[in-house]
């Protein structure tokens, strides 16, 4: 099999830890979510987010099945690349409204960067993960759309926003190793390419906002952790921690 | 909130079928709502989904209001009845 590089490995582990962590927060929501439907709905694209983290994991883990929990829950904190957007707990519902709009309009373009990608695996899994990103983006984007119509709503919804923009900002930052994995063919250009793209989005859906120049977070290349991380960590090696041995 | 019947139609020849309702503020919403709950685990590949308030409805006391109509029903019961009395008359 393809031997990945240290950078290429960096990269989709970035990819694969946002993922990863954006499904753990969709599922929380289980059981409290403000109504019945979206309650079931959240937790439903968790559960397809969690899938195409596994994906990722999986490329990087090669054939080692086990590789892929050490992966995604048994690294060290300074070891994960995950944005500080992912990491966030946020206090309400419409946090995640829109934590929930801004990241998929986002996925979508960072999935086109590698759907031609030259690691094995990776050209399948974008276009797997396209084909379930359109009805996420259509789902955040109904309610967005129904919301912003109540002034209520609208407000909290555009307050919510100028807490999470900063946040999303960093999402776009690229580990040490995106160059390199650029040049290798593991994606054709950097994530940042496509900020304005996404701001242009934004802007459109929710009133003209404008995006930039906002500060983003101090992610230091996606190496420094946000407060926010331990605990949620915490809550998902949960099970796991009640015995480390058991053979699931 | 409206009220929406939702219909969902498996893969293959079978016809759509009454999945349970949605509540939602708008077509869209009550589109993309309705997908994870009834269709989520691939159980259908089409849905419909009917506003309850745009739905004609013809209720009990036009549609059935004798339930109970034996001179509607042709299963041949009185007939077998007479034509066995005629029998055993005719003995």
């Amino acid at each position: 099999m393809t031997v990945l590089s240290e950078s290429a490995i960096e990269y989709l582990l970035a990819f694969a830890d946002d993922e990863h962590l954006m499904g753990q927060h969709y599922t929380e929501w289980i059981g409290v979510a403000p109504f019945l439907e979206e309650d079931l709905a959240l937790a439903s694209i968790g559960q397809d987010e969690l899938g195409h983290a596994a994906m990722l994991y999986a490329i990087v883990a090669g054939d080692d099945d086990s590789a892929i929990d050490r992966l995604a829950l048994l690294r060290d904190a300074d070891d994960y690349r995950s944005s500080w957007l992912v990491e966030a707990e946020f206090p309400g519902w419409e946090h995640t409204l829109v934590r929930h709009w801004l990241y998929d309009a986002a996925e979508e373009l960072r999935w086109e960067l590698v759907s031609g990608s030259t690691v094995p695996g990776l050209a399948a899994a974008a276009e797997r993960a396209g084909r379930e990103e359109s009805y996420h983006r259509r789902h955040a984007d109904a309610l967005v759309d129904a919301l912003l119509g109540v002034p209520e709503s609208a407000e909290r919804l555009q307050n919510a926003l100028t807490e999470v923009l900063p946040l999303a900002l960093g999402l776009f930052e690229a580990v040490d190793g995106e160059a390199m994995a650029i040049s290798e063919g593991v994606a054709t250009a950097p994530f940042e390419s496509r900020r304005s793209l996404w701001q242009e989005r934004v802007a459109a859906r929710f009133n003209g906002t404008d995006v930039g120049p906002l500060p983003a977070p101090d992610q230091d290349r996606r190496r420094r952790r946000s407060p926010d991380f331990a605990p949620l960590m915490a809550r998902m090696r949960e099970v796991y921690n009640l015995d480390p041995s058991a053979v699931w | 909130m409206r009220t929406y019947e939702v219909f969902l139609k498996p893969d293959g020849r079978d016809e759509f079928r009454h999945a349970g309702s949605i509540e939602a503020p708008n077509d869209e919403v009550a589109l993309v709502m309705a997908r994870e709950n009834y269709a989520r685990r691939a159980e259908g590949s089409r849905l419909w989904l009917v506003d309850r308030a745009r739905i004609v409805v013809g209720d009990e006391d036009f549609v059935a209001p004798n339930a109970d109509k034996p001179h509607r029903h042709n299963d041949g019961a009185s007939v077998a009845e007479r034509r066995r009395r005629l029998r055993e008359d005719g003995k």
